[in-house]
């Protein structure tokens, strides 16, 4: 009754009925407090519309990404968790590969291009928005005449001008990496890719820890290009305008994703597939996009008929590319402790 | 003789308990000289005493060595928690022997016992000038010392890379120095780094135990014909338990630092040991036992400060705080003394804080990533306007006070049989301690998980992992090693004759500890609650790991602001903790000036000469 009443004083959770079927799935009686692991600065507000839609008592651990995982691995014999909001589809396969995730659940809803591309066979997880790894980030009056593709950075023109993160700190970087691997060979693209990133460093290429520190090297003149996830480069367009943003083709799609958790409870399960109908619903898009318009926020629908905030640069002229997370994924340790050992140093 | 390095236990020897002697002056409360009205009963106090030992050993079984085993066993058995395949192995123990591991562990040893002689060579003077000479701004010494504790160990090294980095502030300003930023941004300014770190445990632990030794030894000193230089020929050996105390720390606080391997040293490309535990946790999937081996390394660094702890003070007693302790007379500097001692003190808390802090308040002042020179509010007006920002303040206050509480109690009760003569349990317990400071916070916090998440504790109805239980057990854990170490300086000062005066004049054994020992300990503890405090105020690891959903602690907080493009809005808010840090530190040291009474403050207070 209380869900009911709820429902019918909150336009988002009309919306959550429409798009999830019955609302009622976990009754009144039955609730349990719904514990969610995130990382997307929008949780706290997505969290707190859904709680008032749907009556379900969410408890949030927000967190980045690296504790959040580092607590699913070493509670997985008893875990305590309900579902996982993190980018990056790497993290949920490896989730996946030891059968932590809750298989074969998709909601009813209208994927377009970016969200078909990211939905996994087994449907362990689901894609709830796209961004872009790595943007370069410029300064209108410093370049004139921005690279237009990834081999141009290997150029004497932009000798040291070149910065971008560690992956052993930054989480976006691996996929960047990996997908810098996957365009220049295929699935096997390592040695290329390391052929790469070799040449990247003979050419100077600036290597800090994370967004905040690359984009700061930038605007203060230590180099001309940084190399960043595409929300944080929009991002810092709002603190400086004088910031450009570009996308080299072909540019790796970084989905954020909801898995759930295998070992919960089925109550807290079907309030977890819940939560995910919410999030797609047009209220949950609604509440993303608003959260954190200058963070994660910025980022690509995966819906038919949503449209990214106005601010973004649009896709309909990049080639972007989806690196195969199971593929990938197995090798991210491998790569990044190859990054940091020839590169980063 | 005098003029020789006298042997403590010729100075200092043990005395007889003398009923007749006078309680000092710093020991009588306000109601000395009554009669007491209610006693605890002798056997009650007994039984509490006998009951003491065994319960904090109990203590540290559970909440110390059981999460660190947990932890650590993986390196060995990564199986026992579903981390590996093996049931036994030793691949990860050779493998963190070799390679980049290695060459950072051998980093991290030479780095932190440069850091712990570089905090006890500046420690020691400033802990000295501000106890025992007419210093200028002494009384602030103790203040700058707690902001230099307060501040996470990343903040001083983000200020100084601001500060020196190419592209840096100095950079803009037009001042280029070349060999300055290549000396900060390598193992020398880590050292620099770390070593500031380590000067306000040797000044908390110096201090209190110069607060502990009298007049005495220096005027027996000068009596015999000794300069004034060369009665600190006496009084140095004297305080050996307390430098040897600030050096085990010093390394151990060091080895474990995180702050500064994972900016100053990393953007230096320098690596250290802590940085590729955390890089072994951190990837994904994590890799448990590989982080495991390298705690095993760093457990074991610990053993080398404490062999030489050992060999220094073995078969020596340094109880020197009795009854017949004198106060002391404050040294009168000369001008140029005064000016070289004034401008040394000045030195040393503008590269400890002046820099950092620039570093920071800019950091937090800057409108658009520091692409102009323009400065703005708007960053401090965000914070204030975030919803649920007072939470997480209100939260870690409370976190903080009752964690500082709880820690004082046990690490009195550690300090108290660390400072007996060394029986192996003694040393067993000096070493527990010393290895769960060098363990970084992220393996106790990991290692909780492992311990207190197990399926039986669930089935038996114990679902304590995600709680604020757990978390505050955690917090007074991690603690309470190094509150221990801090009090052990003081603690070993004190004559059991203090105690035994009380009882002689008719004190149950409660009422006589209270009357006879408290006092003299009353201001150490009161700064070894401070202490943890203020660790625990913006502890992160522990707090990412172990808080309750839904209850974020200020430090996850901020990391959150810092992390989701919100750079300048989480340095505001790290400027905002710790101001609040600091006035809880002004308002506990205000309530103890008013509230203990005179005879307990003027102990180990000097006067003028």
């Amino acid at each position: 009754m209380k869900v009911a009443l709820t429902a019918a004083a909150i336009p988002g959770a009309v919306a959550v009925a429409t798009v999830s079927g019955p609302l009622g799935t976990v009754g009144a009686a039955d609730k349990v407090p719904l514990v969610v692991y995130s990382a997307q600065g929008y949780d706290s507000a997505v969290t707190k519309a859904f709680e008032a839609a749907t009556g379900i008592p969410v408890q949030l651990d927000t967190n980045s990404t690296g504790p959040l995982l580092t607590q699913i691995e070493a509670s997985k014999n008893n875990p305590k968790w309900g579902l996982l909001w993190v980018d990056g589809p790497t993290a949920f396969a490896g989730l996946d590969d030891q059968h932590l995730l809750v298989r074969g659940f998709e909601p009813d809803v209208k994927w377009n291009s970016l969200g078909e591309a990211a939905v996994p066979k087994d449907k362990s997880y689901v894609p709830t928005g796209v961004t872009l790894t790595e943007a370069m980030v410029y300064t209108d009056k410093a370049v004139t005449d921005p690279p237009s593709t990834w081999q141009e950075l290997l150029s004497s023109k932009w000798q040291g001008q070149v910065g971008m993160n560690t992956p052993s700190q930054s989480g976006p970087t691996f996929p960047y990496i990996a997908g810098m691997m996957n365009y220049l060979g295929g699935t096997h693209g390592e040695a290329k890719g390391e052929a790469y990133f070799e040449k990247l460093k003979a050419n100077g290429v600036v290597i800090h820890t994370t967004n905040g520190p690359t984009l700061q090297a930038l605007t203060s003149g230590q180099v001309k290009l940084a190399l960043v996830q595409s929300s944080a480069g929009t991002g810092a367009r709002h603190t400086d305008p004088n910031l450009a943003v570009k996308y080299l083709a072909p540019i790796t799609t970084l989905p954020s994703a909801i898995g759930i958790d295998a070992k919960a409870t089925k109550t807290e399960q079907a309030e977890a597939k819940q939560f995910a109908d919410y999030v797609l619903s047009k209220a949950g898009q609604k509440v993303m996009q608003s959260g954190t318009p200058t963070g994660d926020s910025l980022y690509y629908p995966v819906l038919n008929g949503e449209k990214p905030l106005a601010t973004l640069p649009s896709l309909t002229s990049v080639k972007t590319q989806n690196i195969t997370p199971y593929v990938w994924g197995p090798r991210e340790n491998a790569i990044n402790t190859w990054f940091v050992t020839n590169i980063t140093k | 003789m005098i003029g020789a390095a006298a042997p403590a236990e010729r100075v200092a020897a043990p005395r007889r308990a003398d009923p007749t002697a006078p309680v000092p002056a710093g020991a009588r409360g306000p109601a000395s000289g009554r009669r007491s009205g209610r006693r605890f009963g002798p056997a009650a106090v007994t039984w509490a005493g006998r009951a003491a030992r065994p319960a904090l050993w109990l203590l540290l079984a559970f909440f110390i060595l059981a999460p660190c085993a947990c932890f650590l066993v993986l390196a060995v058995s990564p199986r026992l928690f579903d981390q590996g395949p093996q049931w036994f192995t030793l691949s990860y123990l050779r493998g963190v022997l070799s390679g980049q591991t290695g060459l950072a562990m051998l980093n991290s040893i030479w780095v932190s016992t440069a850091a712990a002689v570089f905090g006890l060579a500046v420690g020691l003077p400033i802990a000295w000038l501000a106890a025992r000479t007419t210093l200028r701004g002494r009384r602030m010494v103790a203040v700058g010392m707690w902001v230099v504790l307060l501040l996470p160990s990343w903040l001083p090294a983000l200020g100084w890379e601001r500060l020196v980095a190419p592209d840096g502030v100095l950079s803009r300003i037009g001042l280029t120095l070349p060999w300055l930023t290549h000396a900060i941004m390598g193992p020398f300014g880590v050292v620099l780094l770390l070593g500031l770190r380590c000067v306000p445990f040797t000044y908390l632990a110096v201090s209190v135990a110069l607060a502990g030794l009298g007049q005495e030894f220096e005027d027996a000193a000068r009596v015999h014909g000794a300069s004034r230089w060369a009665s600190l020929r006496v009084v140095l050996p004297i305080l050996a338990p307390a430098i040897w105390s600030a050096l085990a720390i010093g390394f151990a606080e060091s080895v474990s630092d995180f702050g500064v391997a994972a900016t100053l040293a990393f953007q230096s490309h320098f690596s250290l040991a802590t940085y590729q535990l955390y890089q072994a946790i951190d990837s994904f999937p994590p890799v448990f036992p590989k982080a495991a081996a390298m705690g095993w390394l760093l457990v074991a660094s610990v053993a080398l400060p404490l062999v030489l702890q050992g060999r220094a003070l073995r078969g020596r007693t340094y109880a020197v705080l009795s009854a017949r302790t004198r106060q002391v007379v404050r040294r009168q500097l000369s001008r140029a003394g005064s000016i070289v001692a004034s401008a040394g003190v000045a030195l040393f808390f503008f590269v400890a804080l002046g820099v950092p802090g620039i570093g920071a308040v800019v950091g937090s002042l800057v409108a658009d990533f520091g692409a102009s020179d323009r400065l703005t509010l708007a960053n401090y007006q965000a914070v204030f306007d975030q919803p649920g920002m007072s939470g997480p303040i209100f939260r870690s206050l409370a976190y903080g006070a009752v964690t500082a509480t709880i820690t004082v109690v046990g690490g009195l009760l550690a300090a108290r049989q660390l400072a007996k003569r060394k029986a192996r349990a003694t040393r067993w317990l000096d070493f527990l301690l010393l290895a769960a400071v060098a363990l970084p916070s992220v393996v106790f916090g990991a290692g909780y998980i492992f311990a207190y998440n197990l399926p039986i504790f669930s089935r038996l109805g114990i679902d304590l992992y995600q709680t604020t239980t757990l978390l505050v057990i955690a917090y007074i854990a991690s603690s309470l090693p190094t509150n221990a170490r801090v009090l052990v300086g003081s603690v070993s000062q004190v004559q059991s004759s203090l105690h035994e005066a009380a009882r002689a004049h008719g004190a149950g054994a409660l009422r006589a500890w209270l009357r006879g020992v408290l006092p003299a300990v009353s201001r150490p503890l009161v700064m070894a609650w401070l202490l943890t405090f203020c660790g625990v105020f913006l502890e992160l690891p522990l707090s990412q790991l172990l808080y309750a959903p839904g209850s974020p602690p200020l430090s996850v907080a901020i990391e959150l602001n810092l992390g989701n493009y919100h750079f300048a809005v989480g340095m505001a808010q790290a400027v905002v903790s710790v101001g609040i840090a600091l006035a809880v530190v002004g308002l506990v040291l205000l309530a103890y000036r008013i509230l203990a009474p005179a005879g307990w403050r003027r102990i180990g207070v000097a006067t003028h000469g």
